[in-house]
């Protein structure tokens, strides 16, 4: 019996007479990449926000590893294994990739006031470094500045930071934003890498990305959700078809 | 030559030059040299306190000057009334003056690093612009506060008629005071270099780039904030005590905001962010200003106008020209 | 009471001044988001071109109407030349940058008129005191300043919501991307800015003339105050610089007034002088840091 790592109900979120998300419901199975697509301004964003705690729903439940987290905060979410990616990438530029790694490292196991220790020589960093780079395909670039990485290796450095904690719910906000076509490809490798260490949603734009790699996808549209099917479903789905493509294709 | 080779080179050969210094100095028959050197320590002590700040943290502090100043006063102040005879007060418990030199520079560096504290928490909850302008402003109230204590000076300030007491040491005889200085140097660049390499260097760098980051890790860059300028404020005093030392003198001159710009200007020269970049740097300037000055009073019209080229086309500084590398910001 | 008066007049003259070194510098602040240190340089220059004109001819309205000018063309030229670099570099690069500005100026007034101060006179048409109320005489310059600054405040007010001009740099305060997409020349817009900002600070300077001496280093005095007030009052605000101004203005004077008055009642004389003295100095600086504590962006900042 396949669990169910999250369990969406009757979401509903309003700013003023917009309702950014309406009476959502769906459901993500451990272990799956399941891809959230839509057209603009079908809501995906304020869904996400939601589901990290950034924004607080107007009513609905949003059930994780079987706990009501509607109203908790976002770094109580973080630290129940909810991680998430952003779509403007935000590591920092000024460190080298092993730095940027290991303060997420840090971050992740507890305080930081060390002044004398170098950080790269701390044990668990030590430990859980390699690891990480590895995970993420970084290992090589470990001494670069991050600023002199190419885009598709930032967002590698993003989802890898995102890593540290060992989250069970990965949340990736459109990684292939901004991307060629090479990175693209890396960084649906790597997405496919994760598959079964990690539950990944994954909201995305580029269909090629959605369809290739989704066990499940959930299409909204206007804040609703109009399926949430496997893949070769979803491309046939008539309702789909007319959000995307206007009248019936 | 690869960069950290060429560093590890330059700064190896850097402090043995300044070990030998005096010994070459005293040979060339240029004893003058020692003295103008103990003050290019002491003011690279308090360059280096403020690459902490602008060159790692990004916390541009316009008022650091200000805390060289205290140093240099808690120095004067304890030298006046153990001259004097007097307790420095006698409310809540008797503080006798004193000379001596481990009671008075410890002193200077707490009561600078406590008022780093205090006005470092007022100044950290503003950024950006907001920032740079308070911590100029805080600099010049406590420049106001002591040019209005009439009993140490005023705008006149306060000699003291030796330097301060070492047991063991001579801190009156130019080499010795020297030594005493270039020995403290090593420590706190040390210590510097230390604590920029460590986990807490690796929040500060971090929040000087992506403070928003910082805190989606869960980490409040604000203390961090704080103790760096707290310990960059310590540094600072004890390079104020240093020099009321020095120059057997003090006066509210001192924390007056130019002396903050060149403190800025003297790490910009060297590098920012290389922590022994502002050491050159201190160097560099305190030298053009005595070469300069020799030509023409009027030296000031050519370092304006110099310091606009170099900050516009120049950014690395010497150390980053020097050793191939540039600051630790990237 | 009438010393209570005449202290709120001189506050208010010193706020006056504050307010235009703080209008020019907080609308440069807030709309090219450049902080130069150098604004106080134009104040000084405004005061040296009308003392030495106005010692030439002996007309202070000449002096005047050259040292406006003067100041509102080098500050345009001071932009073109350095600060236009600076506007995309960090904040750091904009402060050393615009500190070796300072540098640059105090010595070439130095250089061009020795370091004695120049005297500017109070002009005959406008010295002696009139009788205010019973009782409170009051220097007739001093209330000029107080009319100057009033009308150059509805101005400023005027100009900014009511003409096409104001609402194109408080547009581009807004979307710089955007007002240069409307085909607003934004270079030009921003030139024109800084000049008129730095006229605002040659008038300050002009009128702190007959007040205070005319020397090298004038500035920085006066700009650092000028901060406070910015602080104060809130960045790229009008209104804040209004308020901060006379907030600081009022506080400084009637502190250095009345505060030894109100220490000697609780202390002796020499204590309370002394601690007077002291606090007195530091009073606009312990009022800052009490409105940081409660409003960390200032009492009116323009936007976030």
């Amino acid at each position: 019996m396949a669990e169910m790592i999250l369990q969406i109900d009757n979401l509903t979120k309003s700013y003023g007479a917009l309702q950014a998300t309406k009476e959502l419901s769906f459901e993500v199975r451990t272990g799956h990449i399941h891809a959230i697509i839509g057209p603009n301004g079908a809501g995906k964003t304020t869904l996400v926000n939601q589901l990290t705690g950034n924004i607080f729903s107007d009513s609905g439940t949003i059930i994780y590893k079987h706990q009501d987290i509607t109203r908790l905060k976002d770094y109580r979410r973080a630290r129940l294994g909810i991680a998430r990616s952003f779509q403007i990438t935000h590591i920092f530029e000024n460190l080298t990739v092993s730095e940027n790694m290991a303060l997420s490292i840090f971050a992740d196991n507890g305080h930081n006031f060390r002044f004398w220790r170098n950080s790269l020589n701390s044990p668990i960093v030590k430990q859980k470094l390699p690891k990480a780079l590895a995970r993420v395909d970084l290992t090589e670039r470990a001494a670069s500045m991050a600023s002199s990485l190419s885009h598709g290796e930032k967002r590698q450095l993003e989802v890898g930071m995102a890593l540290t904690g060992a989250p069970d719910l990965l949340i990736l906000d459109e990684p292939m934003a901004g991307m060629g076509p090479g990175g693209t490809v890396e960084l649906s490798k790597l997405i496919n890498t994760l598959k079964g260490s990690v539950t990944i949603l994954l909201v995305e734009h580029d269909m090629d990305v959605v369809f290739s790699l989704a066990d499940m996808i959930t299409v909204l549209d206007y804040g609703e959700e109009i399926i949430t099917a496997p893949p070769s479903e979803v491309r046939q789905n008539s309702q789909v078809r007319k959000a995307y493509l206007g009248e019936d294709a | 030559m690869k960069p950290p080779l060429r560093k590890m080179l330059f700064i190896s050969l850097g402090a043995v030059l300044l070990l030998i210094l005096p010994m070459a100095a005293s040979l060339a028959g240029e004893s003058y040299f020692i003295s103008f050197f103990s003050r290019v320590l002491i003011y690279a002590i308090a360059a280096v306190s403020l690459d902490l700040l602008l060159g790692y943290a990004g916390m541009i502090s316009l008022g650091h000057a200000a805390y060289v100043g205290i140093g240099a006063y808690v120095v004067g102040i304890f030298f006046y009334h153990s001259s004097a005879m007097e307790p420095v007060f006698s409310f809540p418990f008797v503080l006798q003056g004193s000379e001596n030199a481990l009671l008075v520079l410890p002193l200077a560096v707490v009561a600078s690093a406590f008022a780093a504290l205090v006005i470092g928490a007022l100044c950290l909850r503003t950024r950006g612009m907001h920032f740079i302008m308070i911590t100029l402003a805080f600099a010049q109230m406590i420049y106001y506060f002591f040019v209005s204590l009439e009993k140490y000076g005023g705008d006149d300030g306060l000699s003291l008629y030796s330097r301060s007491t070492l047991p063991g040491v001579d801190l009156g005889d130019d080499v010795q005071f020297y030594y005493f200085c270039l020995f403290l140097l090593f420590g706190f660049v040390f210590l510097a270099w230390k604590l920029v390499h460590s986990r807490f260097g690796l929040v500060i760098r971090g929040g000087s780039n992506n403070q928003r980051r910082l805190q989606a890790l869960g980490i409040s860059s604000y203390r961090y904030q704080l103790a760096c300028f707290v310990i960059a404020g310590a540094g600072a005093g004890l390079a104020g005590g240093l020099l009321a030392n020095h120059t057997e003198y003090v006066s509210p001159g001192l924390m007056h905001w130019t002396l903050s710009g060149e403190l800025m200007v003297m790490v910009l020269l060297g590098g920012l962010g290389t922590l022994f970049g502002p050491v050159l740097g201190a160097a560099v300037f305190l030298l053009l200003e005595e070469i300069l000055a020799m030509h023409t009073e009027h030296w000031m019209v050519y370092m304006g106008p110099f310091l606009v080229i170099v900050v516009i086309f120049a950014k690395r500084g010497l150390y980053g020209l020097i050793t191939g590398e540039g600051n630790s910001n990237g | 009471m009438i010393l209570v008066i005449e202290q709120l007049l001189n506050g208010l003259q010193l706020g006056i001044t504050l307010f235009l070194m703080s209008a020019g510098l907080t609308l440069i602040f807030g709309i090219m988001q450049v902080i130069n240190l150098a604004h106080g340089s134009f104040y000084m220059i405004g005061a040296y071109v009308c003392a030495t004109v106005a010692g030439q001819t002996g007309s202070f309205l000449l002096g005047l109407a050259v040292a406006l000018p003067a100041s509102a063309i080098a500050g345009m030229v001071v932009e073109f030349v350095v600060l236009r670099r600076l506007y995309k570099r960090e904040h750091l690069d904009q402060v050393l940058a615009t500190f070796g500005l300072i540098m640059f100026f105090n010595e070439l007034t130095r250089i061009i008129w020795g370091r004695q101060p120049l005297y500017l006179d109070v002009p005959s048409w406008l010295s002696g005191s009139i009788e205010l109320l019973p009782g409170l005489i009051y220097p007739v310059y001093r209330l000029a300043v107080i009319g100057v600054g009033i009308a150059v405040a509805f101005l400023l007010w005027f100009m900014f919501s009511r003409t096409r001009l104001g609402m194109q740099i408080r547009a581009g305060a807004s979307n710089r991307d955007m007002i240069g997409a409307l085909g607003v020349n934004i270079k030009l817009l921003y030139t024109m800015v800084f000049g008129l900002g730095t006229m605002l600070a040659g008038l300050a300077g002009v009128m702190a003339g007959p007040i205070l001496a005319v020397e090298s280093g004038m500035g920085e005095s006066i700009l650092i105050l000028t901060f406070v007030v910015i602080v104060i009052g809130g960045i790229g605000s009008i209104r804040g610089a209004v308020v901060g101004a006379l907030l600081v203005g009022l506080v400084d004077t009637l502190g250095r007034a009345f505060l030894p008055t109100l220490f000697r009642l609780v202390f002796n004389t020499a204590t309370a002088d002394a601690a007077a003295a002291s606090i007195s100095s530091m009073a606009i600086y312990i009022l800052m840091a009490a409105v940081l504590v409660w409003k960390p962006k200032g009492l009116f900042p323009a936007h976030s």
